[in-house]
C-alpha cells in the first residue's frame, strides 16, 4: 500500500507505481504526487505492476489526474495491469479513455 | 324275335355241318348241291333281315334319346340362367356395396385433407408470427430478450459510469475539505495571535492600574480605565476560546464529512464485474439460442409447403373415387348383357323337335351380344387409367 513518484531526467516523465490495493487510502498521496506537476506536455505513467485490487476511488483518482494532464497538454498511460485489475478497467471502459498497455 | 333268329342259325349251322360230312365222306350230287344252295340263301335272308330289325331298333331308341337330350338342354339352360341371375345379383350388390363405400371413405379422406390443409395454414401462419417475433419487426413496442439483454449490459455500463463519475466527485469534495481543514488551522493560528494581544493587553492594563495606584487620588479615573481595559481583554479571552471552540466543533464535522465521502468514492466493483460477467454470458447464450431458433424455423418453414405439396398430390389422387365410380357403372352395362343373356335362356322354349331351330336362334342371339358388349368396351367412359394425369382442385 504505497504510493511511488519517479520523475525522468527532462521532467516530462512521471511514473507513478502504486503497490497492494489500491482505494481511498491512497487518494491524499496519490494526490500530491501529481499536484505540483505543471508543466506543459507531461506524459504521467501509471505503472499498475504490483497493483493487487482496484476500486472505484482508484479509478476516479485515475480520471482526476487524467483532467490535470490534459489541462496542461498532458496525457495519462496506464502500464502492467495485472489480469484482475484490467478486467476492472474493461468494466469501466477505460481503454477507450486513455492507452493501456498490458 | 332274337329267339327266332338264333333257331334259325342253329338249324343253319346243322345243315352246313351235314353238308360238310357228305362232301368229305360220300360223293357229290346234285340233292346236296341244291340243298346247299338253298341253306346259304336261306342264312343270307335271315342275315339280312336280323340287321333291318337291329336298324329299326337303333332308330327307335334314338327317337327316344332325342326327346330326353332337349329336356336336358332345356334344364341345363334353365340351371345356367338361375346361376347367371343370382351371380348378376351378387355382383349388383357388391358393385352398389363398394360404391358406398368408396363414397364414405373418400368423403372421410377429403375432409382430412381439407382439415390437414387448414392446420398446415394455420402452422404457416403461426411460424411467420414467430419469425416476426424473432426478429423483432412485428411490433416497435414488443421486448425480445435480446434488446432486454442488450439493454442490460447498456445499463450495467451506465451504471458503472456513474460510479466512477461519483468517486471522481467525492474525490473532488474530498480535496476541498482538506482545504478548508487546512483554512481552519490558519484560524487557529490567528487566533492564537488575538489571545496573544489580549494578553498582553491584560498585562497593559495591570500596568495601568499599578501606575494610577502610585498617582494617588489624580490617578483615580484612570484606574478606572484601567480596569475596564483589563475586563475586556478577559472579555476577549473568553471570546477567543469561544471561537475556537467552534471551530474545533466544525472540524469534527468536517472528519465526518470526510468519513462520508470517503464511503461515498470507495464503491467495490468485484460484484459488478460478476454481474458483467453474467451479462456477457447471457449475451453469448441468447446469441446461440436465437442462431438455433432461426435455423429450426427456417427449416420448418420449408416443410409447409412441402406438407401443401403432399396435400394436393393427395387430393388430386382422391379423384379416383370418380374413375371408381364410372368402372363400376361401365361395370353395370355387362351385367346388363349378362341380363339380357338370361331373358334370353329364360324365354329359351324347346318345341317338340325344334331344338335345332332353336339353338341357332340363341347363338344368333350370343353373337348380338358380344358384338354390342365390344361396342360398348371400346366406348367405355373411364379411358384414364392413371392418377397422375389430370389436376383436381380442392371442392
Amino acid at each position: 500500500m504505497s504510493v511511488k513518484k519517479q520523475v525522468s531526467d527532462n521532467g516530462e516523465n512521471i511514473e507513478i507505481s502504486i503497490d497492494g490495493r489500491f482505494d481511498f487510502s491512497l487518494h491524499q498521496h496519490f494526490r500530491d504526487s501529481y499536484a505540483n506537476c505543471k508543466e506543459k506536455g507531461q506524459v504521467f505513467t501509471i505503472n499498475l505492476a504490483t497493483a493487487s485490487y482496484m476500486d472505484s476511488s482508484a479509478l476516479g483518482m485515475i480520471l482526476l489526474l487524467k483532467d490535470h494532464a490534459e489541462s496542461h497538454s498532458g496525457k495519462v498511460v496506464i502500464v502492467k495491469p495485472s489480469e484482475s485489475v484490467n478486467k476492472i478497467l474493461e468494466i469501466a471502459q477505460f481503454h477507450r479513455l486513455l492507452t493501456i498497455e498490458r | 324275335m332274337k329267339n327266332k333268329q338264333t333257331l334259325l342259325l342253329w338249324l343253319g349251322g346243322a345243315v352246313a355241318i351235314v353238308m360238310l360230312f357228305d362232301l368229305l365222306f360220300m360223293q357229290v350230287n346234285y340233292f346236296s348241291i341244291i340243298c346247299a344252295i338253298l341253306l346259304v340263301t336261306t342264312f343270307v335272308f335271315l342275315i339280312k333281315e336280323d340287321n333291318n330289325s337291329n336298324a329299326i331298333q337303333l332308330a327307335n331308341e334314338i327317337t327316344g334319346n332325342n326327346s330326353l337330350n332337349e329336356q336336358g338342354i332345356e334344364q341345363t339352360l334353365t340351371s345356367i340362367a338361375s346361376l347367371l341371375n343370382q351371380q348378376m345379383s351378387i355382383i349388383d350388390t357388391e358393385v352398389d356395396r363398394a360404391s358406398g363405400l368408396i363414397r364414405d371413405a373418400v368423403t372421410g379422406i377429403s375432409g382430412s385433407f381439407k382439415y390437414l390443409k387448414n392446420l398446415s395454414e394455420d402452422q404457416q401462419q403461426m411460424l411467420n408470427t414467430v419469425i416476426s417475433h424473432q426478429q423483432g419487426i412485428s411490433d416497435d413496442q414488443s421486448m425480445t430478450i435480446e434488446s432486454f439483454v442488450h439493454d442490460s449490459s447498456a445499463t450495467l455500463e451506465d451504471f458503472v459510469k456513474v460510479i466512477i463519475s461519483t468517486s471522481k466527485q467525492s474525490l473532488e469534495a474530498m480535496s476541498f475539505t482538506n482545504e478548508m481543514s487546512k483554512q481552519l488551522e490558519g484560524i487557529f493560528s490567528l487566533l492564537g495571535q488575538v489571545e496573544g494581544l489580549a494578553s498582553q493587553t491584560n498585562l497593559l492594563a495591570l500596568n495601568a492600574a499599578i501606575e494610577a495606584a502610585r498617582a494617588g487620588d489624580a490617578g483615580r479615573g484612570f484606574a478606572v480605565v484601567a480596569n475596564e481595559v483589563r475586563a475586556l481583554s478577559v472579555n476577549s479571552t473568553e471570546l477567543n476560546n469561544d471561537i475556537r471552540e467552534e471551530i474545533s466543533k466544525a472540524q469534527v464535522i468536517i472528519k465526518q464529512l470526510q468519513h462520508s465521502v470517503e464511503t461515498m468514492a470507495s464503491a467495490d466493483m468485484t460484484s459488478t464485474l460478476e454481474a458483467k460477467n453474467r451479462v456477457s454470458e447471457m449475451v453469448e447464450h441468447v446469441g446461440e439460442v436465437n442462431v438455433k431458433t432461426n435455423t429450426v424455423v427456417e427449416e420448418l418453414t420449408l416443410l409447409s409447403p412441402k406438407i401443401n405439396e403432399t396435400v394436393e398430390i393427395g387430393i388430386r389422387s382422391l379423384q379416383f373415387e370418380d374413375l371408381t365410380h364410372q368402372t363400376l357403372a361401365s361395370l353395370k352395362n355387362n351385367t346388363q348383357t349378362i341380363n339380357s343373356l338370361y331373358q334370353a335362356l329364360n324365354q329359351f322354349d324347346i318345341k317338340q323337335g325344334g331344338s335345332g331351330e332353336q339353338l341357332k336362334m340363341l347363338q344368333k342371339q350370343c353373337q348380338q351380344f358380344i358384338q354390342k358388349a365390344e361396342y360398348e368396351n371400346e366406348h367405355r367412359s373411364v379411358s384414364q387409367s392413371s392418377m397422375e394425369e389430370g389436376e383436381v382442385e380442392l371442392f
